[in-house]
């Protein structure tokens, strides 16, 4: 869809190779959380950490490369909106990597399965974002990926649900043992809805681009 | 290789018991906001059968049947169909066609491991089409 409209100059081109690298990272920091989840090794969920701090430098070349002038400004607020939006899933995939090296072992066994597949699920969306970007890049239909992205949203809300109705029944020792568990949870849900709404930002952009 | 039914499947199932009650089911249908349960074998010689909303529906609320008093085996549908975790979904739509079911449990060795409904199906492969085009 870019390609249709606009004819590329160097900045723009800059953009677009720094923004396929900002999601590029972040499928790598939702694989590497769901190997930690998987093997249960919390010491290996600092990958996310790590890429969480490239993911940042790339996002401020990205913001200020438009601000200097890259894309027509129309497009400009919502495609820095869509930035903005996979570094709070960033954010977020990083705020449940440092709650999982805090929380108990044996109450994240109790919710391990339905984690397991929310992390799964996750990866996948940031796999069917990524996709849904090139699309906008290249050919294909944005709204079928859109479609996909909230029906995988819509199995983290089940799971969600079910992890609720755990949750509510665990016993903990005290407040911070509760408080790590309850902000695990809600961080792994969250980035599914964080990961819809980038998604819908990218068909915003489709639309304004039509 | 076509996709595998443990790809799609949902592992939300909930079981009860042969002798329980159809106001027991209701409770659990609502409460987990699910469409049916797995009825479980009586002994091991036995082998799952299934009660849906449409069984409690159809053959008790119609009938002004007390829910206290009717008892899950006297509406659930025995046995279940089943395939295996790794059948694949091609097969499996096939299958849902010829019975004109909307659902199949899936199982793993002779354990009832998860459900898969015609909107997994229809999801999963949204899904897969949304990877590959």
């Amino acid at each position: 869809m870019f390609d249709k409209i606009l004819s590329f100059g160097k900045s723009e081109n800059i953009v677009i190779k720094n923004i396929k690298s900002h999601i590029n990272l972040l499928c790598s920091a939702s694989n590497c959380f769901k190997d930690a989840l998987n093997k249960l090794e919390p010491e290996k969920a600092s990958c996310v950490i790590e890429l969480e701090r490239d993911a940042d430098t790339i996002r401020r070349d990205i913001i200020s490369t438009i601000h200097e002038g890259a894309f027509l400004p129309y497009v400009r607020p919502n495609l820095c909106r869509f930035v903005e939006m996979v570094d709070e899933t960033f954010d977020t995939l990083e705020d449940a990597a440092l709650l999982f090296r805090q929380i108990d072992k044996s109450i994240f066994k109790t919710i391990e399965h339905e984690c397991l597949k929310i992390a799964s699920i996750n990866a996948e969306m940031c796999e069917l974002l990524q996709i849904a970007f090139e699309t906008l890049h290249g050919k294909g239909n944005i709204k079928e990926k859109n479609l996909a992205i909230r029906l995988c949203e819509k199995q983290v809300d089940d799971i969600k649900f079910e992890l609720i109705d755990k949750l509510i029944r665990i016993d903990v020792k005290n407040f911070w043992e509760g408080k790590i568990v309850s902000d695990f949870v809600e961080s792994i849900t969250r980035i599914s809805d964080l990961i819809e709404d980038a998604s819908d930002y990218l068909y915003i952009i489709e639309i304004s681009l039509k | 290789m076509g996709t595998k039914v443990r790809e799609i499947m949902n592992t939300k199932i909930e079981t009860i018991k042969m002798d329980a009650t159809v106001y027991d089911a209701i409770e659990r249908l609502v409460d987990k906001r699910l469409r049916s349960l797995v009825v479980l074998p009586r002994d091991e010689n036995d082998v799952y059968g299934i009660v849906t909303v449409r069984d409690i529906v159809f053959k008790v609320i119609k009938n002004n049947l007390d829910i206290h008093k009717i008892k899950i085996e006297e509406i659930a549908s025995k046995p279940v169909i089943t395939v295996d975790k790794d059948t694949e979904v091609g097969h499996l739509i096939s299958m849902m066609e010829k019975f004109n079911i909307a659902r199949v449990f899936v199982l793993e060795g002779k354990d009832v491991i998860g459900v898969v409904s015609l909107l997994d199906i229809m999801a999963g492969a949204l899904i897969e089409r949304a990877r590959r085009t």
